[in-house]
């Protein structure tokens, strides 16, 4: 009820100006009636006023003055206009009004049981066609105070939504047969303003395609079967992702009661409030809380707010900290000393109603304007190194309490310094924004982009391992190289990148060690020539003059567009046009190659592609080699046959370069 | 139980923000608010609320316009309407018993109050059938 109070009583705050103004008008009519010349205009303004004070400064808690609005706006709108006569009263109404509104409110919580107050839990919507997993989790929710809805179609769970947007919903992708239909579920939710926070269960990592999931706006993934709590857990952190962040403020002073009414002043407010009340324990507490703002006491007995403020200023990690004083004293040279001590602000005692908050309130809002001006990269508008630490070692860790992968991305561009001295550094900027914007475009909203230094971005991916991670930054390379950046001398040049993905848990554990590890992986990439993105698991066994991929094919100009898009996402390749010199290198005692992956051609000169599969087949080179067929006018005949002989998959002539990347990663991973 | 939605149709943004403070945080009502009649009408008919709040007088189209052309529409005619008016004379109510609403509420209200006045007199009208 006092939250319903304290949010009245600072509207009132906000709006005594506008009321004050509209008594102004009632005033200047009522003078006007006085010395006798009020106009129709005047008149119907103050009517007009006077009957908005009347219904509304009852409802801020001024009962009284209501009644005296509408005193007024009878008077002032009594049949052929007011009489002059009872100009006198009028005044004294207004003067009266005047006063009420300097008063303090009186919002007093009505009488109990006259509307009973229902704690407003948070609703969640389950929805999975599986009634036990719902069940479960709704048990878990109703312990958790959650208000738990359930769903086990999509189209029960479209009725729900309509009848009540849920604060969070957790979305079991797989419901039979209605996959596309659980997608455009979750597109619904993820699309609204506020985005609804959707927790997506996955049966196993295969039957999820996190792609289609993360361009709908997914991004949290939790396996069906960890225990009803842990998903619960993580519902509950991805509402408090989504809601306003509860500053957390450390109080200190020496008298309890004091303390006490900062608390219920600063707590329906919206704000976490730490109490202190010996300053003894100052440093440990404040390096325990990690406090956002810090309130003071002036007149401590002990040890002086001014002397605790100087500390603080005095301390690197705190330095930048608010200050908000306390003090029973406001005079000149108690102000001063406050300010110098390093104080940002300060509230006199006692303190009256709204103003600590909102002082409290102001100091945090011009705070964090300036960490979002510090956390962002000037130049690019993305997040600045500085700003994007804490936020990758949080995905980092949600990652690991999930049992969630998190990639991370090194990204660095190719022979910048010689484009920059080309074409001057004003066009490089504009380029490393053009690759700040690419980013973050691809990218999901949740996952960190940054602007590492220079040259090098770094983006950090919960929930994406490091193969869907060369994948977007592959995407983001191909546009980027298709850029042209020039100079006003009229120069002009494109760019390229190299990277290096690693991925938790699998390359390493730790930040650092991802970092080291991608950065291994771009090393690589540079080393192979740049303008590619590399795996740090190809990087760490890497076999520098291996191919992992062959492609047989006559055709330059396809073979020259697949080798392109492989290179770029970080895979080696070896080409051959003919069919005998194929089989010459793959096969044999002692072949020269030995790849994961060959795409044959059928079409070929020198020995078709059907033939070489038979003599690799032969020869045990299928044992170790995945083939893909890639056929131009195959009939279903030379399909099976290349099939039954081993090839494991056949993509028809002419593809799209990205539909058979996606067969070649699934070749890969199998 | 879900958040039941009121729909509140008010020119006044104080009048506005503090009903929208009342019912939500005193009454768990889903509030969304309009500032006039035209748009009051064109939200009515997108969101379906539950019951509509509306003030009688405001510029351009007023409460009792926006109560008839509500009742004429079929797709919100079925949604019981309650009037806030700081009309000072008494016998105003009289023009009000004419259209179909199921209360008036007197400005100004008590913020801690209105949301049971609200519930109070939806309830009233859900028993009595004139709702359905």
């Amino acid at each position: 009820m006092s939250d319903a109070s304290t949010a009245i009583e600072a509207v009132l705050e906000k709006r005594r100006g506008q009321l004050a103004s509209r008594v102004a008008t009632v005033e200047e009519a009522v003078t006007a009636l006085v010395s006798g010349d009020l106009d129709e205009e005047l008149r119907a303004d103050a009517e007009r006023d006077a009957h908005k004070l009347a219904g509304s400064l009852g409802m801020f808690g001024l009962p009284r003055g209501s009644e005296l609005a509408a005193e007024l706006e009878r008077a002032l709108g009594l049949m052929g206009g007011p009489n002059a006569l009872e100009a006198p009263r009028m005044a004294e109404l207004v003067l009266d009004l005047q006063g009420q509104l300097r008063q303090k409110p009186v919002v007093e919580p009505a009488p109990a049981g006259c509307n009973p107050e229902v704690p407003s839990a948070p609703a969640v919507l389950f929805a999975s066609p599986d009634p036990d997993l719902t069940d479960r989790l709704t048990v878990a929710a109703l312990g958790s105070d959650l208000r738990p809805r359930t769903a086990v179609t999509c189209t029960g769970a479209r009725r729900m939504i309509e009848s009540e947007l849920p604060d969070a919903a957790v979305l079991d992708i797989n419901f039979a047969e209605a996959e596309s239909e659980s997608l455009d579920l979750l597109a619904d939710l993820t699309g609204r303003e506020p985005p609804v926070p959707v927790l997506v269960l996955t049966a196993s990592e295969a039957l999820v395609d996190r792609v289609e999931v993360a361009r709908r706006g997914g991004s949290s993934f939790v396996q069906r079967t960890r225990p009803a709590a842990e998903v619960i857990d993580a519902v509950r952190e991805q509402i408090e992702r989504a809601g306003p962040s509860q500053a957390k403020i450390l109080a200190v002073d020496d008298d309890p009661v004091i303390l006490e009414a900062v608390g219920a002043l600063l707590g329906p407010a919206g704000f976490e409030v730490i109490s202190l009340e010996d300053p003894h324990r100052f440093w440990e507490q404040l390096t325990m809380a990690a406090p956002e703002l810090l309130l003071l006491d002036l007149d401590m007995p002990q040890v002086s707010g001014l002397d605790l403020c100087r500390s603080v200023r005095a301390d690197p990690q705190f330095a930048q900290l608010p200050i908000v004083f306390l003090s029973a004293y406001s005079d000149a040279s108690n102000v001063e000393a406050m300010f110098e001590a390093g104080a940002d602000d300060y509230v006199s005692k006692p303190i009256i109603g709204p103003e600590l908050s909102m002082r409290v309130g102001n100091r945090l809002d011009r705070v964090r304007a300036y960490r979002d001006l510090a956390e962002k990269d000037h130049l690019t508008g993305i997040g600045s190194r500085r700003g994007s630490s804490a936020k990758l070692e949080d995905l980092l860790a949600r990652a690991d309490r999930l049992a969630q992968p998190f990639s991370l991305s090194r990204i660095d561009l190719d022979r910048f310094a010689r484009f920059n001295q080309n074409l001057g550094e004003a066009t490089g900027d504009s380029a490393l924004r053009g690759l700040g914007d690419l980013l973050a475009q691809t990218f999901r909203g949740e996952d960190v982009v940054c602007r590492w230094g220079d040259d090098e971005f770094v983006v950090g991916a919960y929930g994406m391992t490091a193969d869907d991670g060369v994948q977007r930054v592959a995407e983001v390379l191909e546009r980027f190289r298709h850029e042209r950046y020039g100079n006003r001398a009229g120069g002009a040049e494109s760019l390229s990148f190299s990277a290096g993905v690693a991925e938790y848990p699998r390359d390493a554990h730790a930040l650092q060690q991802l970092h080291l590890a991608a950065g291994v992986a771009l090393d690589e990439a540079k080393t192979r020539g740049g303008d590619r993105v590399l795996p740090a698991s190809a990087a760490a066994g890497a076999a520098p003059s291996q191919a992992d991929i062959v492609v047989v094919d006559d055709d330059d100009l396809l073979a020259g567009v697949l080798i392109d898009s492989l290179h770029t996402r970080g895979y080696q390749t070896l080409r051959f046009r003919d069919g005998r010199e194929a089989v010459d290198a793959l096969s044999g005692v002692a072949p020269r190659v030995s790849p994961a992956l060959i795409l044959l051609d059928v079409d070929l000169p020198g020995l078709d592609g059907l033939s070489v599969l038979r003599q690799l087949a032969q020869d045990g080179v299928l044992d170790r080699t995945r083939v893909i067929m890639l056929t131009a006018h195959a009939g279903e005949a030379e399909i099976v046959e290349s099939l039954e002989l081993g090839a494991i998959d056949h993509v028809s002539k002419p593809f799209s370069v990205p539909v058979l990347i996606q067969r070649v990663r699934r070749a890969l991973k199998r | 139980m879900p958040h039941r939605h009121i729909l509140l149709i008010d020119d006044e943004d104080d009048i506005r923000e503090v009903a929208s403070i009342s019912l939500e945080a005193v009454g768990e009502w889903r509030v969304s608010a309009a500032s006039g009649g035209r748009d009051g009408i064109a939200q009515a008919i997108a969101g379906q609320p539950e019951v509509i709040l509306c003030d009688v007088m405001m510029p351009g189209i007023d409460g009792p316009a926006t109560v008839g052309l509500l009742k004429d529409d079929p797709r919100t005619a079925g949604i019981p309407v309650i009037l806030l008016t700081a009309r000072v004379q008494s016998t105003d109510h009289l023009g009000f018993d004419l259209l179909d609403v199921i209360g008036v509420i007197p400005k100004p209200f008590d913020p801690m109050a209105l949301s049971g006045q609200v519930e109070a007199l939806f309830e009233a009208a859900q028993e009595s059938g004139t709702t359905s």
